[in-house]
């Protein structure tokens, strides 16, 4: 599908940069999560 | 309550009714009531999003399923910013480039009327019946917690909200939802603000997450193994939060009217996008800190004790019945117990000033053995409530967090937290009502009736069909008692019933281009839901035991393989795809 002006990602050069980022954030959280737990549980 | 609380709870509802209406003039078309003209900025669709999916059973019952089983409930939100990104990539460029209102139009070029008309009538009925357990969830309790009819308190919380949903679409929505969530944002950091402000002067925010984590309550991060095999009756873990929070994500998202119906509403692909997003990035941890108060008021009842049951209704129940005598010995046994956990706190948060560590993590078991005493004697409890003779409801989670409000808060602040429980569930309920609406007048009405109406009758209608289901919502919410586990478990079980088929059949419209056969598709969205109602019925009778997250998997990979298996049998017509 052709992505026109007004449907290009802020910030980054394409979207895929943004779906990296959220994946990214998710394992970043899962890993301080694990941690939280190792360390209160 | 307080008249100070009534004043703030009656001036924050009016305020948002009144904002509601403020804005709620539209275009008078289908485009402008349903999609607000397609004319919102990401900003709004994120709180949109965000005010849909969190209605009032999250800022209720997730406290206090942090309390009773630990944190480990946020893992069933980890596959959920991955649906999104899915979402972002397959659902949302096609349904913006076919202009469609609801998700199953799509389905109606891709296939047939009747696949599309089966899919839309399947949302229509899960969604219809959990939204009126979504407008009962807060009425119950506060109808428990005040004493307030139960009728009249279904009929005033759905009531209000039908006002400014029916009189101004999908702009009214959006637009309060955003006041709305202002509001519960404030409401709970200053909740949380208070539980750890009214611990002991010498105990830290880490002494109170030392506590709470040693009572298993931040078991934030679980694997789902045990004893090396993998337990697929546990509800929430790392695998099944993935996997089938993938699943149950990108059906909500993707196939989900209700959500569908939030980012259709956004100014370009771009918008739409950007909503998603953002709220892949906020949702976990958002869900994180509410369940954190949870976990927090779990340790404020180490230093303050905790009712041996929070739904004083039923504990009266208990007080009338044959029972009445053993419980009056139970509950003596508790409070000792209670007694010693205070003086056993006490004496762990004096070894942590003095900064005793071995004396700490002494005093640390013996409140553990304590909590165990106090859970059986809790448990004890629960039967009795369960058996015939007292014939109770003995899942008191819903009424943890808020019994602690009442007890505990300050006044005025209760008020706004009574009004939060409004706001929250108006939110989630208004998007629903607005988007049952949109799915009966667009899928239904607009398809099957041969007389073409002008978009001023057809924008006139919507509001009937707004109204029509606002009505059939409270009339669920007065016939939904007694559902027995959590109310938010409730909601995410009907969905996983019907959620997981819904998507199957766009997952074969996106990704199995060579299935052009609606017949096909059809048939095996019906033989999928038969499979994931057989499977559901045989776990609820003990044949075997699966986590109801799964069940949205298996109606999705269930229509992939009945799509294949039915595509050899069955011989097709050949359709041109719109895509």
């Amino acid at each position: 599908m052709k992505e026109t002006d007004n449907d290009k990602a802020p910030l980054f050069k394409n979207w895929n940069y943004w779906y990296v980022l959220v994946i990214g954030f998710l394992i970043v959280l899962i890993i301080l999560f694990s941690l939280f737990t190792k360390q209160f549980a | 309550m307080s008249q100070l609380d009534w004043i703030v709870l009656i001036v924050t509802l009016l305020a948002i009714i009144t904002y509601g209406l403020y804005k709620s003039r539209t275009t008078h078309n289908l485009d402008g009531y349903f999609l607000s003209n397609r004319s919102m900025p990401w900003g709004l669709v994120l709180l949109s999003i965000m005010g849909t999916q969190a209605s009032a059973i999250t800022f209720l019952s997730a406290p206090g399923q942090a309390y009773t089983d630990g944190m480990r409930f946020v893992q069933y939100y980890f596959g959920q910013p991955l649906a999104l990104v899915v979402v972002c990539i397959v659902f949302v460029p096609i349904f913006r480039k076919l202009k469609v209102y609801t998700a199953y139009e799509f389905l109606e070029n891709r296939f047939d009327n009747k696949t599309r008309s089966l899919t839309s009538f399947l949302f229509l009925m899960q969604r219809g019946l959990s939204t009126g357990i979504s407008v009962f969830a807060p009425s119950i309790i506060l109808s428990s917690l005040f004493g307030w009819n139960i009728y009249y308190t279904n009929i005033l919380m759905g009531g209000l909200l039908i006002i400014y949903t029916m009189s101004g679409g999908a702009k009214a929505v959006a637009y309060t939802q955003q006041l709305q969530l202002i509001i519960i944002f404030i409401g709970m950091f200053l909740a949380a603000y208070m539980v750890v402000n009214m611990l002991p002067k010498n105990v830290s925010f880490v002494d109170a997450l030392k506590v709470s984590g040693k009572m298993g309550k931040l078991n934030v991060i679980t694997t789902g193994f045990e004893n090396g095999k993998f337990n697929w009756s546990d509800q929430y873990n790392l695998l099944s939060g993935l996997i089938g929070g993938f699943f149950l994500g990108l059906s909500y998202f993707g196939a989900d009217q209700s959500q569908v119906g939030r980012y259709l509403t956004a100014r370009s692909l771009k918008q739409s996008r950007m909503g998603l997003l953002m709220h892949g990035l906020v949702k976990v941890p958002m869900q994180f800190l509410i369940l954190l108060i949870g976990a927090l008021v779990f340790t404020f009842y180490q230093f303050n004790k905790a009712p041996i049951f929070f739904n004083d209704v039923q504990i009266k129940k208990i007080e009338r019945s044959v029972y009445k005598d053993s419980f009056a010995v139970v509950q003596q046994q508790y409070n000792a117990i209670a007694l010693q956990k205070e003086n056993t706190i006490v004496a762990y948060s004096l070894a942590a000033d003095q900064k005793n560590e071995s004396l700490q993590a002494q005093k640390l078991n013996e409140l553990k053995m304590l909590q165990s005493g106090s859970d059986s004697l809790r448990k004890k409890v629960k039967r009795w409530i369960a058996t015939k003779e007292v014939k109770g409801d003995n899942n008191d989670t819903n009424y943890i967090f808020l019994r602690f409000v009442v007890d505990y808060l300050p006044v005025g602040l209760v008020g706004l937290l009574i009004a939060i429980i409004f706001l929250a569930s108006w939110g989630s309920i208004a998007a629903a009502i607005n988007s049952l609406a949109s799915c009966s007048m667009v899928d239904f009405h607009r398809r099957f009736t041969k007389k073409k109406e002008s978009g001023e009758n057809e924008y006139k209608l919507s509001k009937w069909y707004t109204l029509g289901w606002g009505i059939f919502c409270i009339i669920v919410a007065m016939f939904t008692y007694n559902i027995g586990n959590s109310l938010i478990e409730a909601v995410n079980v009907l969905g996983s019933l019907f959620y997981g088929v819904i998507l199957g059949v766009f997952l074969v419209a996106f990704f199995m281009k060579r299935i052009k056969s609606g017949h096909v598709v059809f048939w095996a969205a019906v033989l999928a839901e038969l499979l994931v109602l057989t499977v559901f019925i045989l776990t609820k009778t003990g044949v075997f035991k699966m986590g109801f997250l799964w069940l949205n998997p298996i109606g999705a990979f269930g229509v992939i393989f009945f799509s294949s298996l039915l595509d050899k049998i069955i011989p097709q017509k050949q359709k041109p795809s719109p895509l």
